[in-house]
């Protein structure tokens, strides 16, 4: 499809797994100029019967093939991690749309995400991870200091992604972790932001803790070195006192001084003595649509536009497959 | 603001340990303002200098504070906004039980064992028949039973608020049926319907094209100096509040989570129109003492 087909007419979507973040992506996207939702899909019989009742315009499937038969220029996956292969696999394979949107992380590891990222790249098409962190004004505005070079050269980083989800819960534990682990489930966030600093990375030491339920991942270290000698660590666990919601921070050692960002602030530290702080307020953190975070609808937007200006999207599977790959090494080094 | 009489709640925000300028603000807080005890103490701080209500999601946290209130015998001088579901918790436990139908079944168990009848019978029509308007008011009536058991009989229950994650992801979805069907029903069992929401103009634009009568509606949506969260801009927010048929709409984040001293804060909202009232958390007793105080002084006589 050319682009200039979706200027002219709307852009239709479908989204897979309308779990939370399914059904998230699903309002965004209906709130978009110029996007059309058109199918849901979703395993679920009864999520499936309630979707029926509510969307009476839009189709719902059961299985991802039986979105071949509709015309459809872009899909949204957001099914659980174990299955984004199959279903991107499928929705390639079946041509049923070249555009793609994958809730991170990519794949399970980093063999299934090579394969995605090839057959992204026979299709032609747009394709992007969920990284909302990326949409971030903190995140951004970090990014930006760092590419300006603001604080000179980085020397040193800290990352970490901390959750109260499972804290206290050893041995009366309400639910079951999420079987992708800690390190796949909230340090791919991490992870994600270092690769768009600094470069790539290599793991060089990892250790990984069961906590809450046996052979899951409830915490993980990891020490890495950058390409250009820049040294890291990353710091990750869903067990850790007062963090109700889920935060994702890194802290950065540079030649004139010291960056400060998680998801609220920015804190620049510099050596001549200076101080510079900026909160979210400071940082125009409006959007035309917001639910769940701002973060959300800037990522959609910017995944629409990037498809119908058929440009390259950011993370794309390429990118992201990299944060597949540093997962499997902290998994291969901490053994 | 207008003549009518004017609503100063105090928000539950910081009795959740929640900061809205950052998570580590809320960790130097400390546990304090989550303790019941101390929170229920704070808010009859507050109803002393000039408070007259409280805004509340629905947890274990509010209903507890709730039931001190009530074994102080002050619950009948509160109104009370009460939002729900409270959504974050299930968020968070949607996570930790197998996603949505996980949740789903948690809910389910939850109504089937409070014991009240009519929402059982409610919400098993609402499940064999698909019927999403019937496990709405199931679960409406569950929730406004526990609020009831808690807060005891005297308790003035006035408002029930749609929480901003619903009411926005319907928004999105452009549901304009069950917006009428909230409003209709919460009206039909003798509540105003509340709606809070981080998209007021938004909301607003949407409500006129539904012929929703913005007049029985209340709602709750961020209104600050400096604009933070008011989607899509201030402008945009402030031009829809001007718009308003009457003052029925809660100003919250007036503080912008602490960015803004309350002098100046309170000052902007003092020259809004169509502002029914605020909600402001405290988390100290000095917060207490001194944040309605200036409220009432400064809105009472605009």
């Amino acid at each position: 499809m050319s682009w200039l087909c979706l200027i002219v007419k709307n852009l239709k979507v479908a989204v897979v797994g309308m779990g939370k973040m399914g059904m998230l992506h699903a309002s965004i996207l209906n709130t978009i100029p110029g996007v059309e939702l058109v199918a849901l899909c979703d395993k679920n019989f009864l999520i499936r019967r309630f979707l029926r009742k509510v969307f009476k315009e839009i189709a719902i499937v059961n299985s991802v093939k039986k979105l071949s038969k509709i015309d459809l220029d872009a899909v949204y996956v957001t099914t659980p991690v174990s299955s984004h292969y199959s279903v991107a696999k499928a929705i390639y394979s079946e041509n049923i749309a070249s555009n793609l949107f994958v809730e991170k992380t990519l794949a399970s590891n980093f063999g299934e995400a090579k394969e995605l990222c090839e057959l992204a790249r026979d299709s032609g098409g747009v394709n992007m991870v969920g990284y909302m962190r990326r949409f971030a004004v903190t995140f951004q505005k970090a990014k930006n200091l760092l590419d300006k070079k603001a604080v000179g050269e980085p020397v040193l980083f800290k990352a970490y992604a901390f959750s109260s989800d499972f804290y206290g819960v050893e041995g009366n534990l309400d639910g079951q972790p999420s079987n992708v682990g800690v390190v796949r489930d909230l340090g791919c966030h991490a992870i994600d932001l270092a690769l768009w600093f600094f470069g790539d990375l290599e793991i060089e030491e990892a250790k990984i803790k069961s906590i809450v339920s046996n052979g899951v991942e409830d915490s993980a270290y990891a020490e890495v070195m950058a390409t250009n000698g820049l040294r890291g660590e990353f710091d990750i666990s869903w067990c850790i006192d007062k963090h109700r919601i889920p935060e994702v921070g890194v802290t950065i050692e540079c030649s004139e001084g010291t960056i400060n960002v998680n998801d609220d602030k920015l804190e620049l530290n510099l050596k001549s003595g200076r101080y510079y702080r900026w909160f979210r307020h400071d940082l125009r953190d409006t959007v035309a649509f917001w639910l769940g975070g701002p973060e959300f609808f800037r990522e959609d937007d910017y995944f629409v536009k990037s498809v119908i200006g058929n440009h390259v999207a950011e993370p794309s599977f390429y990118t992201s497959a990299k944060v597949d790959r540093i997962i499997d090494e902290i998994r291969a080094k901490a053994d | 603001m207008g003549a009518e009489e004017k609503l100063f709640l105090v928000g539950d925000n910081p009795f959740h340990g929640i900061s809205h300028l950052s998570q580590e603000r809320s960790r130097v807080r400390g546990d304090a303002p989550t303790n019941p005890e101390y929170a229920a103490k704070l808010i009859l701080i507050s109803l002393e200098n000039g408070a007259n209500g409280f805004m509340f999601s629905v947890s274990e946290t509010t209903l507890s504070i709730l039931n001190v209130i009530d074994r102080n015998g002050m619950v009948e001088s509160l109104s009370l906004y009460a939002i729900v579901p409270y959504a974050y918790e299930y968020v968070r436990l949607a996570g930790k039980v197998g996603g949505v139908p996980g949740l789903a079944k948690r809910i389910v168990k939850e109504v089937a064992f409070s014991g009240n009848l009519n929402a059982i019978a409610g919400g098993l029509k609402g499940v064999i028949e698909a019927d999403l308007g019937s496990l709405v008011k199931t679960y409406l009536a569950y929730e406004i039973s526990r609020i009831r058991s808690s807060a005891g009989k005297r308790a003035r229950l006035e408002s029930i608020m749609l929480h901003q994650l619903i009411t926005d992801m319907c928004l999105g979805f452009d549901m304009d049926w069950f917006f009428d069907l909230y409003v209709n029903h919460i009206l039909k069992i003798g509540f105003k319907p509340g709606f809070n929401t981080g998209n007021f103009a938004f909301l607003v634009k949407k409500f006129r094209e539904w012929n929703i009568n913005l007049e029985e509606t209340v709602i709750a949506a961020p209104f600050n100096k400096i604009g933070f969260q008011m989607n899509p801009s201030r402008e945009e927010c402030e031009k829809a509040l001007a718009d308003m048929p009457k003052p029925n709409v809660l100003a919250i984040s007036i503080l912008a989570a602490g960015y803004l001293k309350p002098k100046e804060a309170i000052d902007y909202i003092a020259n809004l129109p169509n502002i029914k009232g605020v909600a402001v958390g405290v988390s100290k007793e000095s917060h207490a003492y001194e944040t309605f105080k200036l409220i009432r002084e400064k809105l009472n006589s605009s």
